[in-house]
């Protein structure tokens, strides 16, 4: 390999490491936590507000003996809870808005909303 | 601001290797992601017409989850020689591995590793590379650096590098399910093309899903005339 080419995959590897370390950098922030149990292909409860322009960690209990896939487009998600067992998915920062998700196991059942709703609305609601 | 530096790192990126490419380099941006229980199989065609005449590939892939966070990938894939026949090129395992979960941290990652035989030849390759995807609103930036090495007796060490860095770039606008318009960056070893790209999803029962993608990207390496024409089709179940 030429002293030019070694030099071009150096830098590029220093570029790398910067994008990396800018990443992490971004991750040290505590996040809300909410919990949805999926019973008899229903999720409980249907409806969640969470606050706008925030990261939040959503908590998915799946009480059922079968698997099901959390999906939606408005969220831009995908995620499986394997039977009798957990999962999360994370979600935010969102405008306010109302956005659809659905298992794709059960999608005439099993479906729920998450409504992004202003500080000041989810601060009233608690 | 944080966008800004994100962009002006990515852009750094771009500029530097104007001297990538070879002829595989429009190929597919891979995202991050990798689903439990996933299975696919997967039809990949690009047409590339430059001054040097048409260059097709083909393949054809099937891919499974082994694991919640990785997924096997084996390809054949078929080439049409200077003769015009069309016959299988070469052999292909690909691993791609989510390292964290979506939307966790700032961006999302995921790793790629391929290694690829020629057919009745002794030339392999193997790449391994960093995949990115960082959302904004409605619209996603996906990044691939990617390193390819090539080795073997029949590698034409006049015209074909060793190691060929290679560089990715898709931002999607994610309008509806159905199609997703996007613009897509390639660079390779003397090669940079950039053109629009769309997707689509339409979703079955369960876990089955259709998923396509049409590209059409430009050369801006000089040549008069240089445009590759891709398209994927794959089935999830």
């Amino acid at each position: 390999m030429s002293k030019v080419r070694r030099h071009e995959l150096k830098n590029i590897m220093q570029k790398f490491m910067m994008l990396v370390l800018l990443t992490l950098s971004f991750n040290a922030i505590a996040i809300d936590e909410i919990t949805i149990t999926i019973r008899n292909h229903l999720f409980y409860p249907p409806e969640i507000d969470i606050p706008e322009h925030k990261k939040v960690k959503i908590n998915f209990i799946n009480q059922d003996d079968t698997p099901e896939e959390i999906d939606s487009f408005d969220l831009n998600r995908e995620k499986v809870v394997f039977a009798n067992s957990r999962s999360s998915i994370f979600v935010g920062p969102l405008e306010a808005g109302r956005y659809r998700y659905f298992g794709e196991y059960h999608p005439n059942t099993a479906i729920g909303f998450v409504n992004v709703v202003s500080t000041e609305e989810h601060q009233d609601a608690k | 601001m944080r966008l800004f530096s994100f962009l002006s790192l990515l852009a750094s990126l771009i500029c530097e290797p104007l001297a990538f490419a070879d002829e595989g380099s429009v190929d597919k941006v891979y995202h991050p992601y990798v689903l439990p229980n996933e299975r696919e199989v997967e039809w990949r065609f690009a047409s590339r017409q430059n001054d040097d005449g048409n260059l097709l590939t083909q393949r054809l892939a099937f891919g499974k989850a082994v694991s919640e966070h990785v997924m096997l990938e084996f390809y054949l894939v078929g080439a049409r020689d200077e003769y015009d026949d069309f016959d299988l090129a070469s052999y292909e395992v690909e691993a791609r591995w989510m390292l964290t979960e979506q939307g966790q941290y700032w961006a999302d990652w995921g790793a790629l590793f391929e290694i690829e035989k020629a057919h009745h030849r002794d030339l392999w390759e193997a790449t391994s590379g960093i995949l990115i995807e960082k959302e904004f609103g409605q619209t996603s930036l996906t990044t691939n650096f990617l390193l390819a090495y090539t080795w073997g007796n029949d590698r034409d060490s006049e015209t074909e590098s060793e190691i060929i860095p290679q560089f990715r770039l898709k931002y999607r606008y994610r309008w509806h399910p159905w199609l997703q318009p996007s613009v897509e960056i390639y660079t390779g070893e003397d090669f940079v093309g950039i053109g629009p790209a769309f997707m689509g999803i339409q979703r079955y029962q369960g876990q089955k899903q259709l998923k396509w993608e049409l590209g059409f990207i430009s050369g801006l390496n000089g040549d008069s005339k240089d445009h590759t024409l891709r398209f994927v089709l794959e089935y999830e179940f």
